[in-house]
């Protein structure tokens, strides 16, 4: 892990949001780093803030956003010289990262498209922009992309419009879009959700080939923990604004340490006991417009601490790549045992063998 | 696209017969004093020998038939009381062709302004620009157009030294009326436009497009404004050919010799054959408007199309 580079760093980074003349602090602090060529899954429940920590990666927070302090160096340019995406404003100034470094596959392909240009168009667009082709080289690029992307017959689906496709088929045009920008980092947000289930695996499987053969970066935003399974090297668990647990997928998938992480992992279904009920989280998040004290996530878990409510957990690192911030780890804190069905996990991880993060 | 066009177009004509029929029938049913001048002093026998000589005591599918046959010579036969015994084709044809030079001349302006305002509208959307442009739009919507017309005709005249009516023979007679007509018709484009332009530009697609680096001038022009074209290009077909029927209080302001307020003129003085002819003449119009405006339609929107669905894969 150490001999990783790290392509992109967000430190202490603050977003705010100004909604009906309240100011919404969206992202509380947080402060990440995203290797070269790995895979990140950013997951949370909805209104955590996966899309908005992402969204400022590429210049595409709403209007009434705006990042309040922290800095996001990207790697990718100059390795010695970061560019902090953070003090980048005008379309004008993101026209060098957007897409060329960063590219994104949105949620809804069904709406993601441009319905009155062909799909070779708005390949084309890209190329144009990204790889300075044009006329029949970019028509041949575009149909060796949409080739690449899995699309049959590519000649003759290149000069047909998006309502000819089918939604998983419309999710891998928009995957060839993202392609053609010849991006360092692709990012991901919920690239599957509006997929049918059989759909979701061949675009997942998709990703991760590209991946492989274009030495992409990749970070998954979902709120579906299969698909993290399925796909991350690393994972991010958001809740309230902040990154509460990260280290590799085995580690917070098997060794969990974070309540929140628990409750997550307990309400899957795949987890549950048979004969009772399934788990389900208690509450509702926390207010953003109010500030939080403590943990943010100390109202809703039944075994917080006094301190979970009076002050700000730190990080504390379980392993040189897992850490976690919450008061459990400190070595004052009491022992608290963690659920029943993440101790059922922790015997699955003991009969699998290897499950070693390698980033 | 063609075959789609031809059943339309028999559809459109199979409407209109229907229409003219209804209107015909519903006609024959007013008091018969409209087809004589001086009814009041007619005797029984009189009016009853005046209306065999027309035709009106025969059977109602035998009249009907006799008007379409004339009708399809281009015949729309003679006025009784706007103007007695005079063809009413002879009568209307000048009068559409001022109309139509109005409405025109409006048009071509009114449109590209009224685009114009709508795009400067949204690209400063909630500044200034778009606050004028509400304020523009809120006042011709709001206040009856009459009330601005008059001041412009008045101002318009004294300060700038133009001609308070129309006269055929100068030009620069037709600058006020064609402004007051002008003026709702760009705030009716500038409003549309904004609309869909509005609507266009929250769309996902046009988040991908940022997403993948088009530059913001690019994403307004071949992504947000074309696509929000396409909906007003439905409507223009059918604006462009009801120019002709002109605008009532823009044409007795100035006098304009047009079409404007002829239709209820004519159904004042219950002169039916004028009431038909106009009604043929307005539904055929709005019909073909309908019609071109659809087609249209499926030229510049390919989700649109006139074959028979394939079933998309």
């Amino acid at each position: 892990m150490e001999n990783k580079e790290i392509i992109l760093s967000v430190r202490d980074l603050n977003v705010k949001f100004s909604l009906r003349g309240k100011v919404l602090h969206a992202i509380r602090g947080i402060g990440m780093d995203l290797y070269k060529g790995e895979s990140l899954a950013i997951v949370g429940e909805s209104g955590s803030g996966k899309s908005v920590l992402t969204k400022n990666f590429i210049g595409l927070l709403d209007n009434n956003g705006w990042i309040d302090s922290g800095e996001i160096l990207y790697y990718g340019m100059d390795p010695q010289h970061p560019v902090d995406l953070a003090k980048l404003k005008t379309d004008e100034e993101w026209r060098d990262i957007r897409g060329k470094h960063v590219a994104m596959v949105m949620q809804d392909p069904m709406t993601s498209l441009n319905p009155l240009k062909t799909i070779g168009w708005q390949i084309g667009e890209a190329l144009k922009l990204h790889q300075n082709l044009r006329g029949e080289a970019a028509r041949k690029k575009a149909i060796d992309i949409l080739s690449d992307v899995g699309i049959p017959e590519p000649e003759r689906r290149y000069s047909q419009y998006p309502h000819e496709f089918s939604g998983g088929m419309r999710q891998r045009v928009v995957i060839a879009i993202a392609m053609a920008c010849n991006p360092r980092i692709l990012v991901c947000d919920e690239p599957t959700t509006a997929l049918d289930v059989t759909i979701q695996a061949q675009i997942l499987h998709l990703i991760k080939e590209l991946k492989e053969k274009y030495a992409l970066t990749t970070i998954y935003i979902t709120h579906d923990l299969g698909v993290v399974a399925n796909v991350a090297d690393r994972i991010a668990v958001m809740y309230a604004g902040d990154i509460v647990e990260v280290g590799c997928a085995d580690e917070v998938f098997y060794d969990p340490r974070h309540p929140y992480t628990w409750a997550l992992l307990s309400s899957l279904p795949q987890l549950g006991i048979k004969g009772r009920d399934l788990y389900s989280i208690k509450g509702t998040p926390p207010n953003l417009f109010h500030p939080i004290r403590g943990d943010a996530f100390a109202a809703r878990n039944p075994q917080a601490l006094k301190i979970d409510f009076l002050h700000r957990p730190p990080y504390f690192e379980i392993s040189a790549t897992h850490k976690a911030r919450t008061w459990l780890l400190d070595p004052r804190a009491p022992k608290v045992d963690p659920p029943e069905h993440i101790k059922n996990i922790r015997n699955i991880r003991k009969n699998m063998t290897g499950g070693q993060c390698n980033g | 696209m063609l075959k789609y066009s031809l059943m339309r177009l028999a559809r459109s004509v199979l409407t209109l017969v229907i229409l003219i029929t209804v209107i015909f029938i519903l006609l024959r049913q007013m008091p018969v004093e409209g087809y004589f001048t001086n009814f009041e002093k007619m005797s029984p026998t009189a009016i009853d020998v005046g209306l065999r000589k027309l035709g009106l005591k025969d059977p109602l599918h035998i009249q009907i038939g006799r008007y379409f046959l004339k009708l399809l010579q281009g015949d729309f036969g003679v006025s009784f009381r706007y103007r007695v015994n005079y063809p009413i084709a002879q009568l209307i044809w000048p009068k559409m062709l001022v109309s139509m030079k109005f409405g025109l001349t409006s048009m071509v302006l009114s449109l590209p302004l009224g685009m114009a305002l709508g795009v400067l509208m949204v690209r400063g959307k909630g500044r200034l620009a778009d606050k004028l442009g509400n304020a523009y739009i809120v006042f011709i919507e709001a206040v009856p157009n009459a009330v601005y017309f008059i001041f412009i005709q008045l101002y318009g005249s004294s300060w700038f030294d133009l001609s308070i009516l129309y006269k055929a023979e100068e030009w620069t007679s037709m600058i006020l009326p064609v402004i007051s007509l002008a003026l709702p018709s760009i705030s009716g484009y500038a409003m549309w436009l904004r609309r869909y332009m509005v609507d266009e530009m929250n769309k996902d697609y046009i988040k991908l497009a940022r997403a993948k680096g088009v530059p913001s001038s690019a994403i307004w022009f071949r992504h947000v404004f074309r696509n929000s074209v396409v909906p007003m290009v439905n409507l223009i077909p059918g604006s462009l050919l009801l120019t002709i029927s002109g605008s009532i209080y823009v044409e007795s302001l100035y006098s304009v010799p047009g079409m404007g307020g002829l239709l209820v003129d004519v159904i004042k003085r219950q002169d039916n054959y004028m009431v038909l002819a106009l009604i043929v003449i307005f539904s055929s119009l709005s019909i073909l408007g309908l019609l071109l405006g659809d087609l249209l339609m499926g030229v510049v929107d390919p989700r649109i199309s006139f074959a028979k669905k394939e079933g998309s894969r």
